[in-house]
């Protein structure tokens, strides 16, 4: 059974978020975001030329992504470099952000995505995901939304928002984790897996459970990017 | 969200009417207005625009550009000028007689040249084009890259605030319209004008920009 969470939060309750942007100034947009202790930096350059070549597209561009972990940022310290969890992770934020881009209005160019993990605590391809979209817009680049995204889950018996890797590894009762990003606007699902075991109707309600806090990162991604051009006069 | 106010800063994908007209910027789904870039919301007669904030320089026909030549072939050259994609000048189309097979003789890799853009083509490719007396290969002197959403200000109204700069310095200063402005002039005095261009750029929201810039330049002449 699992009553009260870990860090006593409601069980649709975020962790405290804060998210900025326009901070690194090499970059065409960047982005941090963090929850919790979760932390992603995001840069994006271009659109610029292919690199390599043959992956030109005649009729629309093309997004890479890198997404890696900094070597302090676990308690034991992750391996520099690019292993199969970071080239899966790439994908799914690439996959995600192909559909939030309107990458037809430049053909034949590339946009490079960076994000680093500076600090993990469960959730982070979805805190990546979420700087990634905010450094985009950032860049001045079309797109049709900006990307929000959670994890929920299942732990023991509970429906869990924004799970931290306490809960992740929790044993009795098993831990369900559910990555979740939506096009907030257009209520739109554009990345979700599911690592556990969980019934059709407690996905149903995970991922309901999820948009509601995916709002409220939109909100917050709004309000960041607003802030750099508002009030400072 | 009928609240919105013309100069509203919108994000991308937030909903600005209900019936659709696109405009610049915005996007129509499901019939209605949505917003394509994160910008300033413009609410004229003509209808709904957004303007981005930042942005990579798109090539359009007539603009003057400040590019660098990046790969030198036997009959263009290959021309950076800060866009999405390299852009193409070529032999024929300069203010002097090139022999082909020999164009390294003219204009280097590296070199810099101020030249237009005359073409576009439907894949976005651009031409370049140096025919005509103010286009020419820049000497090597310093360049600096401005957000080209930005350079309005750096121009100012008629010109009122580049001609500042250029009067402070003493420099000569070509201003690209993709951003790249080439300086020269003394050494002290590039330095200080390309300080100059960068406080433009980073406080361009700033309506007492000019008085700001002014004062750059007092606190500097007093120290000397």
């Amino acid at each position: 059974m699992y009553e009260q969470r870990f860090d006593k939060r409601a069980f649709d309750e975020l962790r405290p978020m804060e998210a900025e942007t326009g901070i690194i100034a090499n970059a065409n947009g960047s982005a941090r975001f963090r929850i919790g202790n979760t932390e992603a930096i995001a840069a994006v350059y271009g659109p610029q030329e292919v690199k390599p070549k043959h992956l030109e597209k005649v009729d629309r561009g093309l997004i890479v992504c890198k997404y890696d972990m900094m070597p302090f940022s676990v308690p034991d310290r992750a391996k520099p470099g690019f292993d199969r969890r970071d080239m899966e992770i790439s994908d799914v934020i690439t996959n995600a952000l192909n559909r939030a881009v309107l990458l037809e209005e430049f053909p034949r160019s590339m946009i490079d995505v960076r994000v680093y993990v500076s600090q993990a605590d469960a959730g982070t391809r979805c805190a990546s995901l979420t700087a990634a979209s905010m450094a985009c817009a950032d860049a001045g680049l079309p797109m049709r939304d900006l990307v929000a995204a959670v994890a929920a889950g299942k732990i023991g018996d509970s429906i869990c928002l924004d799970l931290t890797k306490e809960e992740e590894d929790f044993h009795e009762g098993g831990a369900t984790d559910v990555p979740i990003a939506f096009l907030p606007s257009k209520n739109e699902i554009v990345l979700l897996q599911l690592d556990g075991k969980v019934s059709r109707e407690d996905l149903k309600k995970i991922v309901e459970i999820g948009k509601l806090g995916a709002h409220k990162i939109y909100e917050l991604e709004k309000k960041a990017l607003r802030r750099r051009f508002s009030n400072e006069s | 969200m009928t609240q919105l106010k013309n100069y509203d800063i919108v994000t991308p994908g937030e909903l600005l009417s209900e019936q659709g007209s696109d405009g610049s910027g915005t996007y129509v789904e499901n019939g209605k207005l949505f917003s394509k870039y994160f910008g300033m919301l413009q609410i004229n007669d003509r209808g709904i625009s957004v303007t981005p904030f930042t942005g990579v320089y798109e090539p359009r026909e007539g603009d003057d550009v400040v590019g660098q030549v990046v790969e030198v072939s036997s009959k263009y050259w290959v021309v950076d000028i800060n866009a999405p994609y390299y852009t193409r000048l070529d032999s024929r189309d300069v203010n002097f007689r090139a022999d082909i097979d020999d164009l390294a003789r003219y204009i280097q890799m590296g070199d810099l040249i101020y030249a237009r853009v005359f073409r576009i083509y439907a894949n976005h490719a651009a031409d370049i084009s140096m025919r005509g007396t103010k286009y020419a290969k820049l000497p090597s002197k310093m360049i600096t890259k401005v957000d080209p959403m930005k350079l309005p200000r750096l121009i100012g109204k008629e010109g009122t605030m580049i001609n500042l700069i250029k009067n402070e310095t003493h420099c000569e200063i070509v201003i690209g319209q993709n951003g790249i402005v080439w300086v020269d002039g003394e050494k002290d005095k590039m330095d200080l004008a390309i300080s100059a261009i960068k406080l433009v750029e980073s406080e361009y929201h700033n309506p007492k920009l000019m008085e700001k810039v002014t004062e750059m330049f007092e606190h500097v002449r007093a120290k000397v």
